[in-house]
């Protein structure tokens, strides 16, 4: 452990739950572990309590497990499936209210810049697909254009999930939902694309179904965010409680979108986060 | 800019010289926020609040103001600034009217999460049709938020509340937002004498790690922490912690009190308090009650004002010794639904004593006849 | 849940002009469903070498001997040390804590960490770490019928402190470095070493004595 705040007091050390015992002995902080690592080390996820078969659940887990620096990184994330999780996770995070996530987490990142000028502190947004595409798209897309050093992760599982499965603007055209009951009338919202013309220097879609990718495309977000500019990675979380299929089943309903190129993944990088990324990566620092 | 040198708050608010300036509510602003080692602002154009985000943004330039952005609506703006005091550094922002309404959501918000933010409001009408005109409706809606609410008369307590309100909200015990409000145009584009503090002082930085509640920069602790989680599961277990939570806001704003006294002087200001008519009001109110307490002297009638400072806390026991012998306590008002009278009669005895007006709205003036005419009718009775 | 206390808790102190002045007092529970904020009663939080023993004003000292009492005769009393406490994350804490674990060693008292403020999913252990959000399941599974809070967060200390006031009858005791509890049977505020060394030597020698 680097920093003395994860370092108990022998006073108390004795009392303290296993959950921190096992964080302090073997957690992630200061140690650069990765997806290749889990089973190995603690993670920040404790129980949390989302359905079975949640691929938002399985998402968070791996965006945990790939932070370059979880001892310096702070989440803001926003209503939805993710914040029933989030508390149980061993970050400091903020949930301030449906939608605000990017704007919340601009005014953070400013203020951590002001108290530790000389430190990366890493402040990753991580929101549902609709607290991202649609209640929050004023401030997802403000956030890009103003060039805050933000990493922003839409947890995509094609509606509003933690409401009971209504229509968002990332619902696939004619999929039947509350409030869709005919099917929806439009498109999914091209977000990677609008980030990419909003002025994110990386963007990337991705599933869960191959772990090292998403990953790859959470640190290249968090470490082009330092240095360079924004950054949007849209991970595709099938929900079996609201799609109706079973729990076993997410990974290969994920496998299947990827196939059939109705989730596409794709990665759009800026030159300069390329030279940047290439620099960090021919160090053989980061995969 | 000159080099500012850290002051104590009591050095800034009382032996400090001060200088007079002959300058506008908005530049008041400005004054106050440029001796109150404001870490950060954002702003977001309204009428009549504009100019008073533009002379922070130009002190910013000065290098007064360390960040200063305009952010993309007034939702966003008050998000933005609870993100920025949740990463432990002191905020300013303003709004006012249809912008107060906008972010609506978030005073709550920034209440229960323990937030101490200071915001200007600058009132104006906000229901259809459209008018930029001083009206204080929009405070009828803020007063139940759980915010600290100090109400200007004119630019001098705007610049003395707007210093004192960083210091009353940062106390370790209070910790909540306090909201300062003045109304528009009356207070904010006319000038006034306001005497300020020398410009090489500013009051002491904001401590984060003696807030109430953990610092999310990843370097105190819990580490483990979200601000906040939800205490919504279906069991009375989940509905006592939130109920107390609720109460706990509500205290904060109650250990305020010792402090709005200690720096403000009190939550309310009163003269000729024995007369037994006597006027209550807020804001620029109080001038024209002033001005018509003075016409009623001269006609050789007796009548005393309240003036409020403080509507949350609300100065309840204050409100209920003072007007204990009034035979008619008139509450004049800018805004059509009374709020002021409906406040004023929960506390005091015998609420029919409340004269409920006179009230005007819309941006009518209110000419102080109006409350001479009052006090003329209960000095015949 | 009975509500025999409520009798006691509010006393009339003035008739004035047809209104009823109250006093409260922040006495041990169960006060009922929904106690109230002590704040909201009209307590006011010490000030700087003051305490406040179940609402009342009090110097310092007489706190520390109220404590010592309480400690002393409580069947099964517990600390509750926060996250401020359990970690070493500034200068100083792992003095204060190691006095509080003396403090609590020497009065015979057992320690249950409050190490984080999260409602806990799928459930808490009540004999391994209290929550702001349910104290009153630990205080009920250990029988817990004095406690003391160090090092937690003064917003969720208040929150768990109504609770307990609500649903226990356990008395409760704030070791405060802020400005107190109000909503504690009895607070101590800027409340450091020195105090906490202080008790110790002071439930020391009350047990010599014994």
């Amino acid at each position: 452990m680097s920093k003395a705040m994860f370092k108990m007091t022998t006073a108390f050390a004795d009392v303290m739950p296993a959950e921190y015992v096992e964080l302090v002995q073997s957690g992630p902080f200061g140690q650069g572990y990765g997806v290749a690592d889990l089973g190995s080390f603690k993670e920040l996820i404790e129980e949390h309590p989302l359905c079975a078969g949640c691929g938002l659940a399985l998402a968070v887990r791996l965006i945990m497990a790939s932070l370059p620096t979880p001892e310096d990184t702070v989440v803001v994330g926003s209503t939805g499936c993710s914040s029933l999780a989030f508390p149980q996770i061993a970050l400091q995070n903020i949930h301030s209210l449906f939608g605000n996530q990017n704007a919340v987490a601009s005014g953070l990142k400013r203020a951590l810049k002001l108290r530790f000028p000389d430190k990366h502190k890493d402040v990753l947004v991580v929101a549902g697909d609709g607290a991202t595409a649609d209640i929050g798209l004023d401030m997802v897309m403000h956030s890009w254009s103003r060039g805050e050093k933000l990493a922003t992760i839409m947890l995509d599982n094609e509606a509003y999930a933690n409401t009971g499965g209504q229509e968002s603007g990332m619902s696939p055209e004619g999929c039947v939902l509350y409030m869709a009951p005919t099917g929806k009338k439009f498109k999914k919202i091209a977000l990677p694309e609008i980030a990419r013309e909003s002025g994110c220097a990386y963007v990337a879609s991705v599933t869960p179904v191959q772990p090292r990718k998403l990953e790859k495309a959470v640190r290249r977000a968090i470490l082009v965010a330092r240095e360079v500019g924004p950054t949007y990675v849209q991970i595709f979380v099938p929900c079996p409680t609201n799609f109706k299929f079973k729990p076993q089943e997410t990974l290969a309903k994920a496998k299947q979108r990827e196939k059939d190129q109705t989730y596409p993944l794709r990665e759009f990088i800026t030159p300069e986060a390329q030279a940047y990324l290439a620099a960090l990566e021919g160090g053989g620092k980061h995969d | 800019m000159p080099e500012q040198k850290v002051v104590a708050p009591e050095f800034m608010f009382t032996e400090a010289a001060r200088e007079e300036q002959f300058i506008t509510g908005s530049e008041a602003v400005r004054e106050a926020v440029r001796r109150a080692n404001v870490d950060m602002a954002v702003s977001y154009p309204i009428t009549p609040q504009s100019e008073s985000m533009h002379l922070v943004g130009d002190i910013y330039a000065e290098g007064y103001v360390k960040d200063y952005y305009r952010g993309e609506n007034e939702f966003a703006v008050m998000c933005s600034v609870a993100g920025a005091a949740m990463g432990g550094v002191r905020v300013f922002t303003a709004t006012g009217g249809p912008g107060t309404m906008r972010a609506l959501e978030m005073f709550p918000t920034w209440v229960g999460a323990r937030l101490p933010i200071v915001c200007a409001f600058f009132t104006r009408g906000i229901n259809s049709p459209l008018t930029i005109q001083p009206d204080t409706i929009e405070m009828a809606h803020l007063l139940d938020t759980g915010m600290i609410m100090l109400h200007a008369e004119d630019a001098q307590d705007l610049y003395d509340m707007i210093l004192k309100a960083f210091i009353i909200a940062e106390q370790t015990e209070v910790h909540i937002p306090v909201g300062v409000f003045a109304d528009g145009f009356f207070v904010t584009h006319t000038r006034d004498k306001v005497r300020v503090a020398p410009a090489d002082i500013k009051l002491p930085p904001y401590k984060p790690y003696s807030a109430p509640v953990p610092v999310m920069d990843m370097e105190n602790v819990p580490f483990r922490q979200m601000r906040d989680p939800f205490v919504m599961k279906s069991n009375y277990v989940s509905y006592a912690a939130h109920a107390s939570w609720q109460q706990e806001v509500l205290a904060a704003a109650e250990r305020a009190r010792p402090f709005i006294r200690q720096y403000l002087g009190g939550l309310v200001e009163v003269e000729n308090e024995q007369a037994d008519i006597l006027v209550l009001a807020g804001g620029t109110a109080v001038c024209q009650s002033r001005e018509a307490i003075a016409m009623a002297r001269e006609e050789g009638i007796e009548a005393g004002l309240i003036k409020i400072k403080s509507l949350r806390p609300f100065p309840g026991e204050e409100l209920r010794a003072l007007t204990a012998k009034a035979k008619a306590v008139i509450v004049p008002e800018f805004n059509r639904v009374g709020w002021l009278s409906r406040e004023l009669r929960n506390v005091v005895q015998n609420p029919d004593r409340v004269v409920p007006g006179p009230r005007v709205f819309g941006g009518m003036t209110m000419p102080p006849d109006l409350i001479l005419a009052e006090i003329r009718r209960y000095a015949r009775e | 849940m009975t509500n025999n206390n409520k009798t006691r808790r509010i006393t009339l102190t003035q008739f004035n002009g047809g209104m009823i002045l109250t006093k409260y007092h922040v006495l041990a529970g169960p006060e009922g469903y929904l106690p109230p904020a002590a704040a909201c009663q009209g307590i006011r939080l010490p000030e700087v070498g003051w305490a406040l023993i179940e609402g009342r004003h009090v110097p310092e000292q007489e706190a520390l001997s109220a404590i010592v009492d309480k400690l002393l005769s409580a069947k099964r009393p517990f600390f509750f040390p926060g996250p401020n406490l359990l970690w070493e994350w500034k200068d100083g804490v792992a003095e204060k804590a190691s006095a509080l674990r003396k403090l609590a060693d020497t009065a015979g008292a057992r320690v249950i960490p409050m190490p984080d403020y999260r409602p806990k999913y799928p459930m808490i252990n009540p004999a391994i770490e209290i929550n702001p959000n349910h104290p009153n399941l630990t205080i009920w599974h250990n029988k817990i019928d004095v406690c003391v809070f160090a090092g937690v967060h003064c917003h969720y200390a208040n929150v768990a402190l109504k609770i307990i006031r609500g649903g226990t009858d356990c008395y409760t005791i704030a070791i405060c470095g802020e400005a107190g509890h109000e909503d504690a049977n009895i607070t101590l505020r800027n409340a450091g070493i020195p105090q906490i060394e202080a008790l110790t030597a002071m439930v020391a020698e009350r047990r010599r004595l014994c």
